[in-house]
């Protein structure tokens, strides 16, 4: 047990330095990069393994007679996750999304400091300690804290007043209703009902267990099949009609969504929003291929009212391409990405 | 082998001695006939067959697309990018840290940065072109699998493994210290630049406005000379654009297969820091002088979308030197092509602008600095009126060969003008808050936007744009009002100064002309033309929605609410304690 405390101090040691090092920029953050599309695991797995960390270092720590108050243990490992969103997590995450992370951060240091009466009274001891002011340095502290509060008050409040000229928020709906049906072409597509046409097997038929199994493999680098080549001379069916799709791809799509589907093609730097990143799993995973289908052929102009703020510059495909065309882009979206389209049931 | 390289390298780190201490350095061939800086390398070991196989699959995986099934760079994708997807099959490589000619370094062992050129391209991309950065997408182990498919199978020409016919010189930057960029060492690299003739391609002021139009690669596409002033389109920036190293090592080894030669032969290690320091400090800085921020997925300069502007007392100097101006904070505004709708423009060659912004009582203007190579003039008057936008300008075919592709028609289109567009939205008040016009040239009638366009014959028009696929319409009463402060071409670079009336619902046109209210965010487009790239009607340069921010007078309450609050907190605590203390006693209050 206590070795394996030991190691666990270790580990929380090592944590502390490295995060320590990149708040620093000694060490670059991207020296362990986080990979697209798996982060949210990546982190979880991470900071787990720093919380079992914590635990043993805490541990030996009490065993040495040098325990840390609960108070401290609580206000530490919260500052420790809020500068580990900041500066361990790379490729960055906007400040929004950290103020999110950091409040459910709070609330489950909260919810363990409080879990019974008995820890719920030593994490508040100090603060009514200062309070009360029965020793000389408690009384200190709360003559500095009564002359503090008032003054970070003020700051605060002027500095909130002062005119600023931050860019303001938008909220956007990423994923607006899509209508019952769509004409494109001069042909009607009911979106329950329609199917891609070629997601086929090489004998012609609609086979959606045949393209699923032929995807690009869920693994790092996303690669295809060793045996589902598109570019093979015999592919036939599906992987014919995905090399199709992403010919068109590479003619039309890529300036914008990127080589790898990412959101991050040549021109996107300029747009805002950026445009979607199809390996997140929150993108082409969720929806169905007909929601595409309608997406596409519409673009940006085609947003209905609760998609604002209409600042897409998503083509309306249906001006550059024919329909066969945009359902064999939506075929290899899906092949590249290793992505199963939604269905209706 | 072995001791001839150290001995070599002994050599070559005297040369850099002597010439460090001699002031007047001149020819710098070091002994052994390598130029100075440079060592002997070793031709890698030839990868293995299961590495081949890995390698492939990769490749059609994810570089095909452009690259092509040979690997000649005729993918699908090619016929729409410039620069075009390298052609593998020759061998010639750009970014290197070996001699001009030379293969680049490759090791499929080797993933060190560095050490192992391509390697580095595949990790970091080369900025500027459609190839991305592959870390965080390709593991290190796939990227040596796919190098190494693509330097045994795709390089035809030659063999990365041919002792024969192969030789490795490496420049060794690792142990060449930069020199630090002191003025001294700034100015010597100024004057070089002038003495070496850099200035003849890259232009006096390096905006790569030299040469612009007579430059051919080894396959005789049309090529440019590289804006020393975007420092982040830099292909070999390894995504460390401010890195001097990155200059250091490009103008010591060339760029094989342009016109960029190498210049370790005839400069010495000194003096091509020199120039290096001088290039570096060319790239765009901020107000304190301090690199920009890069935003780390895009590699490019990080953007504010606020374009504030200040308040000045009379008239607004039409004089970019005029201190209000050069207080004037400068925004970076990124653009990218028109692809929305037909002409698109799959490679716009003006992809930043830089605005500035000033107010005064009745107007609002703007000043508008932007790096085009060459100014464009239509000759005579152009086949359509000002107002068309659904003009015939042909767009590229998906799939034409080389031949018909965007890049053989580099610098070989219908020279139209030079411009410059400010959209604003006419009613963005009534427009419920997130809610914008329709991107490109507004929603309809009922929302239109406020367009005025500025072109290089010198014309300031206002327009209203009522839909995308909707001709403007000229609003000519405004026209008189508007001021055209400077419009100048120079040295590759473009300022163009204008100012319009703020507005007002008492003498304007509420249904045609936007009103710019201080303290209000006002949603602002620029479009940008480049008469030399066939730019004209919709194809263009776009940016997306930034903001006009007039800065409001600081208002008094700023100064009162604080301390009302602070005097407010006080009090409570004051209640706290005495609760406490009471509650202590057994009193309830």
């Amino acid at each position: 047990m206590k070795a394996l405390m030991s190691l666990g101090a270790l580990v929380g040691i090592l944590g502390l330095l490295l995060l320590g090092g990149m708040t620093l920029d000694v060490v670059p953050s991207n020296t362990v990069r986080l990979v697209e599309g798996y982060m949210p695991m990546q982190l979880l797995f991470e900071v787990g393994c720093y919380v079992l960390g914590f635990t043993g270092l805490s541990y030996i720590l009490n065993a040495m007679g040098m325990a840390i108050p609960r108070f401290w243990q609580g206000i530490g490992f919260w500052a420790f996750f809020i500068l580990y969103l900041k500066y361990r997590v790379y490729p960055p995450i906007p400040f929004s999304v950290r103020a999110m992370y950091g409040t459910v951060g709070l609330v489950c240091v909260f919810m363990w400091v409080s879990a019974n009466e008995e820890d719920w009274q030593k994490f508040k001891q100090p603060i009514l300690n200062v309070l009360d002011a029965q020793t000389g340095m408690n009384k200190m502290l709360r003559y500095a804290f009564l002359a503090l509060i008032p003054v970070l008050m003020w700051g605060f409040s002027y500095n909130a007043m002062m005119p600023k000229s931050e860019e303001p928020i938008e909220l956007r709906t990423v994923h607006p209703a899509p209508p019952a049906s769509t004409k494109v072409h001069g042909k009607t597509y009911t979106l329950q009902t329609s199917q891609n046409p070629y997601r086929v097997n090489p004998e012609g038929k609609y086979d959606q267990e045949y393209s699923n199994a032929n995807i690009v493999e869920q693994s790092m680098g996303r690669l295809m099949k060793p045996n589902a080549n598109p570019w093979g001379e015999n592919s036939q069916g599906y992987l014919k009609y995905v090399r199709e799709g992403g010919e068109i791809f590479f003619q039309n799509c890529h300036f914008c969504h990127g080589d790898n589907l990412n959101g991050r093609g040549l021109h996107a730097f300029a747009f805002n929003p950026i445009p979607a990143n199809f390996t997140d799993p929150g993108t082409i995973a969720q929806l169905q291929e007909t929601f595409i289908f309608w997406r596409v052929a519409k673009g940006g102009v085609g947003l209905p009212n609760e998609g604002f703020p209409w600042a897409s510059v998503m083509p309306p495909w249906e001006q550059h391409l024919t329909a066969d065309e945009m359902w064999k882009v939506i075929l290899f979206e899906y092949w590249h990405t290793g992505y199963y389209p939604r269905t209706w049931d | 082998m072995n001791s001839v390289t150290r001995k070599a390298g002994v050599f070559a780190s005297t040369a850099f001695g002597v010439i460090l201490m001699s002031s007047n350095a001149g020819v710098a061939l070091a002994q052994g006939g390598l130029p100075e800086g440079f060592q002997k390398g070793e031709l890698p070991a030839e990868p293995s067959a299961e590495m081949l196989e890995a390698g492939k699959r990769v490749y059609f995986t994810k570089c095909v697309w452009c690259h092509g099934v040979d690997g000649a760079g005729d993918g699908p994708g090619a016929d729409r990018l410039w620069p075009r997807p390298r052609n593998f099959n020759q061998g010639t490589f750009k970014i290197r840290h070996t001699a001009s000619g030379e293969l680049p370094l490759f090791d499929p062992k080797k993933p060190i940065s560095g050490q192992n050129d391509l390697f580095d391209t595949v990790t970091h991309g080369l900025p500027g072109s459609a190839m991305p950065p592959w870390e965080g997408i390709l593991t290190e182990e796939q990227r040596l699998q796919v190098l190494s498919f693509v330097t045994k199978e795709l390089v035809k020409d030659r063999s990365f493994q041919d002792k024969a016919s192969e030789t490795q010189t490496v420049l060794q930057l690792a142990s060449l210290k930069p020199k630090p960029a002191t003025e001294e060492s700034i100015q010597r690299g100024k004057e070089l630049i002038v003495e070496k003739k850099c200035i003849e391609c890259h232009g006096v002021e390096g905006r790569g406005d030299g040469n612009a139009f007579n430059l051919k690669d080894d396959w005789g596409f049309s090529i440019q000379p590289a804006d020393w002033h975007k420092c982040w389109n830099f292909r070999g920036s390894r995504q460390d654009p401010y890195n001097v190293a990155n200059i250091f090592r490009t103008f010591s080894t060339g760029v094989n297969g342009t016109p960029m030669p190498s210049f370790a032969d005839t400069t010495s290690v000194d003096d091509r820091w020199d120039i290096a320091n001088f290039v570096n400090s060319l790239c765009e800085r901020n107000a304190e002088g301090n690199p920009l921020p890069i935003d780390p997925l895009t590699d490019k300069p990080k953007i504010n979308f606020v374009i504030p502007s200040d308040l000045v007392e009379g008239e607004i100097p039409a004089d970019i030197e005029a201190e209000a101006w050069q207080k004037a904070p400068r925004r970076y505004v990124a653009m990218g092509g028109q692809i929305t709708h037909k002409p698109r423009n799959f490679v716009n060659r003006i992809d930043d602008i830089w605005v500035r912004s000033l107010y005064n009582e009745k107007s609002i203007a703007y000043l508008v600095e932007w790096d085009d190579r060459t100014k464009s003039v239509a000759e005579g008057s152009l086949p359509w009126g000002p107002t068309e936008v659904n003009i015939d300008v042909t767009e590229q075919e998906p799939r034409t060969g080389e031949e018909g592709s965007i890049a053989a028609k580099q610098n070989n289109y219908d020279v139209y003008n030079d411009a410059i567009a400010i959209e604003t939205p006419v009613k963005w008040k009534e427009l419920p808050a997130p809610i914008k016009p329709r991107y490109l040239f507004g929603t309809n009638e009922q929302f239109p936007v406020d367009i005025v366009k500025w072109e290089a014959d010198g014309s300031l028009r206002a327009f209203l744009g009522t839909g995308w696929d909707q001709d403007f319409q000229q609003r000519d009463t405004y026209e008189e009002s508007m001021k055209l402060l400077k419009a100048e071409w120079k040295n590759g670079r473009w300022y163009v100064m204008m100012e319009r009336p703020l507005g007002n619902k008492k003498d304007q046109d509420y249904d045609e002309d936007t009103f710019f209210e201080v303290g209000q965010y006002i949603p602002t487009v620029f479009f940008a033309w480049d008469g030399h790239n066939g730019d004209a009607g919709r194809k263009m340069a776009v940016s997306a929605f930034y903001y006009t921010f007039m800065n409001p007078p600081i208002p008094e309450e700023t100064y009162i609410y604080p301390v009302v609050i602070a005097i407010g907190v006080v009090f409570l605590e004051g209640w706290v304690l005495t609760r406490r203390a009471n509650r202590k006693k057994g009193k309830t209050l």
